[in-house]
């Protein structure tokens, strides 16, 4: 039976192309659309990702997130405590700032300023496109990710009206101090759509406005051996300020955003939308493929196939459309992911997103084929005498 | 017209006493059989003739276990349906029940060969060896030629040879037919019920036609004449209806 549930499905080939297109534009609205939310979620903790080496970050009791929250600096003096705490291998400064910076046409621009130790420059960009991380250590030297150099701080050629991209050699002048470009970096997206420029600690102490409190976070790492969780809360009881881990940074991170930020309803409605008119789609042309081959099921039904096996014919539908449609759909998905990878639209796809969508994508095709199997179940075999 | 002359066996095949049903309820309920007795023998074939909705089809849906009757007992081969659950029920008509439809009820996506083993593959048999039985049954009503063809390329008499192969390719005991001839014109009637007779003798089944063809009764062992939900006439002496006879009851 079970073949020629399969010929009874795949024979209308228009209906059957019907409930797999249903089916596979549930799964890539479903996985494209949750990937998207996955990516804008992940530059939630992009930034700290990218300082990459240090264990654990301690910082101000506020802190809920890098960068987006405002910065609760603290005083410089706590760096010193924080070495002072055992098991601490080394600590470094670490300064992070929207801070204004006006260009050469006279243009001022917000900017993300990323101060660094100024011995290590421990917490700099992983790659770097033009120039090298240790320029930095040059007289008043600033590295500017990519994507800031071609667009916020690009110029407008007065005579072809090209954009100029920023370049090294360029200058910028921050809170009235020069500063010269000696890199280009990559840096990875953020939430923080303002160019980032890389300086030294130091450096970006003098850019800053004066303040009384400048110290954004401590970047430490822990001894050889030593347990992390123990440590942050060692150095937390010593300090009263907050330690986490890199994990747990990006945790609460995510966490923050997740709660204060619209992101999560508005692409759960999508999701949901998606599911919804996948669900909408497959589910009435499947009904419909159902509805239209009564007459034969009601013929079966009479001929003697019993409910099970009528159960058994339309599962074995159901789980076909579902899965080719899912293919498909999850395919799709991935090569939308391929076109928009390296450009700035948000985008990742984990295995567990696919394990949902697939769960999805299953439960459209068990609603479906529960309609339609509550209709066969239903239906009296008489029908078939009734010409 | 002639009446069949066919000695039948003792056997009997079909056996109902007082057989009463309704549809509705309550105010709405309205009897569609008033008592039926009928005895059906084994090879015999009988046709049930009446005007529409003197309950013909519901008589049939009965003995082929599809319905329940609300009173009196019906035996198919010794057996009452009604005392057997919905899944033996199924199972019991599966293997012991063929079926002639009037609007033949092929699958449209299978082939000829396929729609003739579909009763073997609801018995279980595997589907190279269902299909290949099939396309022999096929054979023995004429269609060896055509039994990769698909419904919709075959004439609606062939349609209905393919269903008569249908019916008779699991050796059911007994074959209920609704109306197989309604769909075709005189002459493919004529031959459709010829080679469904001739295959139902010569296996030794029993037919239960119904039908409103005045042209086939030549066809019947036996005709029973049905109106308002009672069986009004019986014997072979019915199949000598006029054709002004048939014309009553084809618009009945």
């Amino acid at each position: 039976m079970n073949r020629i549930a399969l010929k009874m499905l795949m024979g209308d080939r228009a209906k059957f192309l019907g409930i797999v297109l249903g089916l596979t534009f549930a799964a890539l609205l479903i996985t494209q659309q949750a990937s998207i939310f996955v990516g804008l979620m992940t530059r939630a903790y992009t930034a700290i990702n990218d300082v990459g080496l240090p264990d654990i970050w301690v910082m101000d009791a506020n802190v809920r997130t890098i960068d987006l929250d405002g910065v609760k600096p603290m005083p410089d003096t706590m760096l010193s405590r924080v070495r002072s705490v055992e098991g601490v291998q080394w600590a470094v400064p670490h300064y992070r700032a929207l801070l204004n910076t006006r260009l050469d046409s006279g243009r001022v621009q917000g900017c993300l300023v990323i101060g660094l130790d100024d011995a290590s420059l421990i917490g700099g960009p992983a790659i770097m496109v033009q120039g090298t991380l240790a320029d930095l250590k040059r007289e008043d030297s600033v590295i500017v990710d990519e994507v800031g150099a071609h667009r916020q701080f690009a110029r407008t050629d007065p005579m072809t009206g090209a954009k100029i991209p920023l370049k090294v050699g360029d200058n910028l002048e921050l809170n009235d101090h020069r500063a010269v470009v000696v890199g280009i970096c990559q840096a990875s997206r953020s939430f923080i759509f303002a160019p980032q420029v890389y300086t030294t600690y130091s450096r970006a102490l003098r850019y800053a406005p004066t303040s009384r409190k400048m110290l954004s976070y401590v970047l430490v790492s822990a001894k050889p051996g030593e347990d992390r969780n123990a440590l942050c809360v060692r150095i937390a009881s010593r300090t009263g300020l907050i330690a986490r881990t890199q994990a747990q940074f990006r945790e609460a991170s995510y966490h923050y955003f997740f709660t204060n930020t619209g992101i999560p309803i508005n692409f759960g409605i999508s999701v949901l939308l998606g599911f919804l008119v996948g669900t909408a789609i497959a589910g009435q042309t499947f009904f419909n493929f159902t509805h239209d081959n009564l007459k034969q099921f009601g013929a079966l039904k009479a001929m003697g196939a019993t409910n099970g096996m009528l159960l058994r014919m339309i599962l074995m539908q159901a789980a076909l459309v579902g899965f080719i449609g899912y293919g498909l759909g999850v395919g799709l998905a991935a090569l939308f992911g391929l076109a928009v990878q390296g450009t700035e639209l948000a985008f990742r796809m984990p295995w567990q997103l696919l394990f949902i969508s697939a769960v999805a994508v299953a439960g459209i095709c068990m609603l479906s084929a529960a309609l339609a199997i509550r209709t066969v179940f239903k239906l009296e075999p008489a029908i078939v005498f009734k010409g | 017209m002639t009446t069949a002359t066919r000695s039948v066996t003792d056997t009997q095949a079909v056996r109902l006493r007082g057989v009463t049903k309704f549809y509705g309820s309550g105010a709405n309920r309205v009897p569609a059989l008033r008592g039926v007795d009928l005895e059906v023998a084994a090879g015999e074939v009988l046709m049930l003739v009446g005007p529409s909705g003197c309950g013909k089809t519901t008589l049939i849906s009965i003995i082929a276990g599809i319905l329940d009757r609300d009173e009196g007992e019906c035996l198919v081969f010794g057996a009452d349906f009604s005392t057997l659950s919905q899944h033996e029920r199924t199972a019991r008509r599966g293997r012991e029940l063929g079926f002639v439809f009037q609007a033949f009820n092929l699958l449209p996506t299978l082939t000829a060969a396929e729609n003739a083993a579909v009763p073997l593959l609801i018995n279980g048999v595997e589907f190279a060896a269902a299909v290949k039985r099939g396309a022999l049954m096929l054979d023995r009503v004429g269609l060896g030629e055509r039994t990769g063809a698909l419904p919709a390329e075959l004439s609606g008499g062939q349609q209905q040879r393919v269903a008569i192969a249908r019916a008779l390719v699991h050796a059911p005991k007994l074959i209920v037919c609704d109306e197989p001839t309604s769909a075709l014109d005189h002459q493919t009637g004529q031959s459709v019920m010829e080679l469904l007779r001739d295959l139902a003798r010569s296996d030794g089944r029993t037919l239960i036609i119904v039908t409103h063809d005045a042209r086939i009764f030549s066809y019947a062992d036996r005709i029973v004449r049905m109106d308002d939900g009672r069986v009004v006439g019986e014997g072979a002496e019915s199949a000598e209806i006029t054709g002004e006879k048939s014309q009553e009851l084809d618009h009945g």
